[in-house]
């Protein structure tokens, strides 16, 4: 048995594919992890993340098995599950043994392997949909808005396009407080991701009118609602309470 | 030098405030009073999606669209908001009696200038608070005049504010087709309020609105769509029509219309005039007039929810109303769905074979829905699927488990008996309790019966089975 010791990256998880092929390992007898659990009879190689070999994976990656289940595949890294590594080796190995044609990598379900990379994919971009719904922006005393997120996966690097996309004229910061990640997206410009310092949070200063359009904002929401149809339960399903902290309106 | 741009706006600020004028009232409010009243009128409209546009940002503009739609939060009724959806005045000439914007009603109105509006949508998108804006109207003056505000109030949100994403406006009937035409090449949806599913119910309630004034802008925008459909087809960059299609809505519970009827106007309506979403609301008795039904119980929601489901299995699962109601049915079932209740009356079509049967018969199962039906015919491609595979694919076993087979066989030994199933599917505490894994089912057994527990067979199934012995024993009479 060989195993791929990698650190949590796409980076390293990708590079540890490509080491497997050059290789020429038995993907049976191969695993991939994320954690230094020591396993019996198991000869253990420390992945060093190469940029150029992570590159050549995605460049077959998105040919053979196409754009969309390309992303698929990375939504899956993103969770924080720790199995993913192994789940999505194998997933890529069956799609390239089977020579699995593009946009059918994900169509095996009764596979083990594929369902778990499947619904870790799910999940991660589930929740990505939902920040994409929920999160909201303050603006700054200096006109930059900054938004604050606590989510489990890290899809911060998924949110970034959509808000880049559609606030293309805005300064903006999106802060994941749980890894401490920060997706800058200066005016006009190309957004890129920064790792925060250590230490306490500077202190924000929100502009004038800031408290004014979140107040008018938590009066249309109270206002919107019919009291004749009131269901909390229904709210609560389709707003998970644990995205509230970092909503204005709640 | 004077551009286009300043002559609209200055227009619009004129006609503005000749509208102001004519209705004349306290101009001085706040905004939060404002957004407050105008909100409030807003609300029993329930078309809120943000759909059917994929639009990419342009780079020099705020804002994109998302074919899927985004829901940005959700109120305490559990509806989601996803655009803000205000009027741009609750004045209103018209007398509908189930509306509380009625011209009779005393309530306190008011009126928002196209700057107000602007300001709130853009800051309000930038936040990440709203999708969209939905703008409505009461009629003043007349029905042109209210579409001509609109129609001012969102060309400077598109031009001079540069507001890049969703717009959903109401058309007005009765008003100039010219106006509506021009309305839709910025807007993204646009809807027209059936409001009752009769014609009598309409003339009842809403003695203003007729059914032809209805339907003839109605006509008009599918139309349009249509042409410019192959306006694109020849010039790609040529503007989008009302590219998000048009919605409508109906009030259910306030005429004494049946669902068949309901479910056979919304199909009508799909298939004639190319609709994208009909709406159904439940009624809310907000003006207390006595040609209205009193609801003791609150709304109709459990009605407005099955007229939902049945709306899903026309539009997605290639059902036919009548195939879900007949005149001598013609209400849904109050313990089933609608689509439980079809597969019930149609045993006959059951159980189906989740590894041959079509993909049409799939989506007929109660339990399947349009995504795991998908999934089910590419991952059978690969391999013959169980039960177990089917709870991970996403099918709802605990309603499917009646209806289907995997590889012949059923999950679990199931009469194909009317009775039987119904009072599984509804009756939650017979229901077959599913383990985590979905496979925790009890095997019955001749011996598997509640008699038995703790009785004499409390030694296990070695006591269960007489020995050989014993039957010898048996055989030469010494027992």
């Amino acid at each position: 048995m060989t195993v791929y010791r990698c650190e949590d990256s796409l980076e390293s998880i990708f590079t540890a594919i490509y080491l497997s092929y050059e290789e020429d390992r038995n993907a049976e007898d191969t695993y991939l992890a994320l954690d230094e659990e020591p396993m019996l009879f198991a000869e253990d190689v420390h992945v060093q993340a190469d940029s150029a070999r992570a590159v050549k994976v995605i460049r077959t990656l998105e040919r053979r098995f196409g754009e969309e289940d390309y992303l698929k595949i990375c939504t899956a890294l993103a969770s924080t599950d720790a199995e993913k590594a192994q789940a999505v080796y194998r997933t890529v190995v069956k799609g390239l043994d089977e020579r699995c044609a593009r946009g059918h990598l994900f169509d095996d379900l009764t596979d083990q392997y594929v369902m778990q990379t499947f619904s870790l994919a799910r999940k991660a971009g589930r929740e990505s949909g939902y920040l994409r719904e929920f999160l909201r922006f303050q603006e700054l005393e200096n006109g930059i808005l900054y938004a604050e997120i606590g989510p489990k996966a890290n899809v911060l690097t998924f949110l970034m396009p959509h808000f880049a996309d559609r606030l293309p004229i805005e300064d903006f910061v999106i802060h994941d407080s749980t890894r401490n990640i920060f997706g800058i997206h200066p005016k006009r410009r190309q957004w890129y991701l920064l790792t925060g310092d250590e230490g306490e949070k500077p202190k924000l200063r929100f502009s004038e009118e800031e408290m004014e359009y979140q107040e008018l904002f938590r009066h249309f929401c109270r206002t919107i609602s019919i009291k004749a149809r009131e269901n909390l339960k229904l709210q609560r399903n389709m707003l998970p309470l644990r995205f509230r902290e970092y909503m204005i309106e709640f | 030098m004077r551009t286009e741009m300043d002559d609209f706006t200055g227009e619009s600020k004129k006609l503005m405030k000749s509208a102001t004028f004519i209705i004349s009232g306290r101009q001085d409010m706040s905004l939060m009073d404002k957004l407050g009243i105008l909100a409030d009128a807003a609300k029993y409209d329930v078309a809120c999606t943000s759909s059917g546009v994929d639009r990419k940002g342009t780079g020099d503009s705020i804002g994109n669209c998302v074919a899927a739609g985004i829901c940005h939060s959700f109120s305490s009724d559990g509806r989601c908001i996803s655009l803000l959806k205000i009027l741009l005045t609750n004045h209103c000439i018209y007398d509908c009696k189930y509306c509380q914007n009625r011209c009779s009603n005393d309530i306190p109105r008011a009126v928002f200038t196209p700057e107000e509006i602007c300001t709130l949508t853009m800051e309000f998108y930038r936040r990440n608070y709203i999708e969209g804006l939905f703008l409505s109207s009461g009629i003043i003056k007349n029905p042109s005049f209210t579409m001509e505000l609109i129609l001012r109030t969102v060309w400077i949100l598109r031009n001079q504010y540069r507001f890049n994403g969703y717009i959903h406006v109401k058309a007005i009937p009765g008003a100039d087709p010219q106006l509506i035409r021009q309305t839709g090449f910025l807007a993204d949806r646009m809807s027209i309020n059936l409001e009752l599913p009769t014609a009598e119910g309409l003339q009842n309630l809403a003695p203003n609105k007729n059914r032809k004034t209805i339907l003839t802008p109605m006509r008009q925008i599918q139309n349009g769509i249509q042409e410019n459909k192959n306006e694109l087809v020849l010039y790609r960059n040529a503007p989008k029509f009302v590219a998000g299609g048009q919605s409508t809505q109906m009030i259910i519970g306030a005429t004494p219309e049946n669902d068949y009827q309901i479910i056979n106007v919304a199909e009508s309506l799909y298939q004639k005039f190319s609709l994208k979403r009909v709406f159904y609301s439940a009624f809310v008795n907000v003006t207390g007039d006595k040609a209205l039904p009193a609801l003791p119980g609150g709304p109709p929601l459990l009605r407005e929810h099955r007229l939902y489901q049945a709306d899903w299995l026309l539009r997605f699962y290639g059902f036919r109303a009548e195939e879900l109601l007949d005149e001598k049915r013609p209400y849904f079932n109050v313990m089933l769905d609608p689509k439980e209740d079809w597969a019930i009356r149609h045993l006959e079509q059951f159980p189906v074979e989740i590894n041959k049967a079509p993909l049409e018969m799939l989506l007929r199962v109660p339990g399947i829905g349009v995504k795991s039906a998908r999934r089910i015919t590419a991952a059978r491609r690969c391999a013959g699927l169980t039960f177990g595979d089917l709870k991970k694919i996403g099918v709802v076993l605990k309603r499917a488990v009646f209806f289907i087979t995997c590889s012949g066989r059923m999950m679990y030994p199931v009469k194909l008996d009317e009775d039987y199933i119904v009072r599984n599917l509804t009756d939650k505490n017979e229901r077959i309790r599913f383990g985590a894994d979905g496979m925790t089912y009890r095997q019955m057994s001749l011996f598997d019966d509640g008699n038995f527990a703790g009785g004499g067979f409390a030694g296990g199934s070695s006591a269960v089975m007489p020995s050989t012995q014993e039957v010898l024993e048996t055989a030469v009479g010494m027992l």
